[in-house]
């Protein structure tokens, strides 16, 4: 399934044009990002601490779960939708980002772990309500640390990877093997600019 | 400031940083953002205690014990990697307007910060009690967070530091 077309079409659309149009809109939009994953990575952790028994041991798990799990989503939503609006404006690029494909494999894993954590020892939280979750809580709660940190560093490195870079307007000339490109490196699959210095 | 910057630039640690700058300043802004995470975290859920909207099992002091040293801790973290970063590119950031404005705003949270939990420290239940009561009290606190807002923004901003000459004319971009 070529999904080029759909690509194109968003960065076609309204909101990805007026974005790029605009000095302040991108940037804002990162730092809102920046906003929305840092009250949740913020409030995961605390979460997370309870259940490995490292922090708050003394009050209920179900307590501080449940309370700051609230603001875990509503600030996943900032996060996920200044995502999305800051993908519609370069979309066909950053689909074929490794740092972007890596991060949102990552945002699946942290996904599943999450179910995983929902489906096992959730299911028993009055039973360790003040205590350290079992070892199946305490491997869930330690690789969602992982992943979201991780997930961080990805985020990072697209901003490094793709800034300036854009897309191929057509395709790439009819593939008839030309000898001097494999021993120059293949010229006319490089890329039509240079990725911009550090942002 | 612009000469210092460029005497800082030509500086050993500074081209290390920047003959290594491939993997070690996403590396560094990483770990500025986890602690940006971590701060923004532990002020958020003291600022909620404070509202009453969470954690209202604790006192004041639990929670101060609880998110305090986090919140301290990741303003050191915050401060090596931003000394570093800085370090790798002075330019990038002393000639810019939002990198100024985000210092300030810094030096305002962190200070609120530090005496709010000297504060809390220092006083009972009885001191919490009466504080808590306090509606500008609440309105205080959630005021922070809009402190810790900005300071992202002007830091994402330090990159783009043109749009300012959109504000100020005379502003250098």
């Amino acid at each position: 399934m070529d999904l080029t077309p759909w690509l194109k079409s968003l960065e076609d659309s309204g909101l990805a044009t007026t974005i790029r149009n605009s000095a302040y809109l991108f940037p804002s939009l990162e730092a809102a990002h920046v906003i929305g994953l840092g009250l949740m990575l913020g409030t995961i952790t605390v979460v997370d601490l309870r259940l490995l028994g490292l922090a708050s041991r003394a009050r209920s798990a179900e307590r501080v779960s449940s309370e700051v799990l609230v603001w875990t989503w509503a600030a996943f939503a900032v996060a996920a939708l200044t995502g999305v609006a800051m993908f519609t404006t370069n979309a066909r690029v950053y689909a074929h980002n490794a740092a972007f494909l890596v991060k949102l494999c990552l945002l699946a894993a942290a996904g599943i772990n999450m179910l995983t954590f929902h489906l096992t020892a959730a299911r028993t939280m009055d039973r360790w309500d003040h205590r350290a979750a079992p070892p199946i809580g305490k491997a869930a709660a330690a690789l969602s640390l992982a992943l979201w940190v991780a997930v961080v560093f990805a985020g990072r490195v697209i901003g490094f990877t793709t800034t300036g870079v854009q897309a191929r307007e057509q395709a790439p000339p009819p593939a008839a093997a030309n000898f001097d490109d494999f021993l120059t490196g293949g010229a006319s699959d490089a890329p039509p600019a240079a990725p911009a210095p550090a942002k | 400031m612009h000469s210092f910057a460029t005497w800082l630039y030509a500086t050993a640690p500074s081209v290390f940083i920047r003959s290594h700058g491939a993997w070690m300043i996403p590396t560094l802004q990483s770990v500025h953002i986890i602690g940006i995470a971590t701060a923004v975290g532990s002020a958020f859920m003291l600022v909620m205690r404070v509202t009453g909207w969470l954690g209202a099992d604790q006192t004041l002091l639990q929670t101060q014990r609880r998110y305090g040293p986090w919140l301290t801790g990741a303003l050191w973290v915050l401060l090596a990697t931003g000394a570093l970063l800085v370090l790798a590119e002075p330019p990038r950031e002393f000639d810019t307007v939002s990198f100024w404005l985000k210092m300030a705003l810094v030096a305002l949270v962190a200070t609120l910060a530090l005496a709010f939990q000297r504060s809390v420290r220092r006083h009972d239940r009885r001191w919490e009690g009466a504080l808590l009561a306090r509606p500008e009290v609440k309105l205080a606190a959630l005021a922070t967070l809009l402190i810790w807002a900005a300071i992202i923004f002007l830091g994402r901003f330090i990159a783009y530091d043109t749009v300012w000459g959109h504000v100020f004319p005379g502003a250098k971009a």
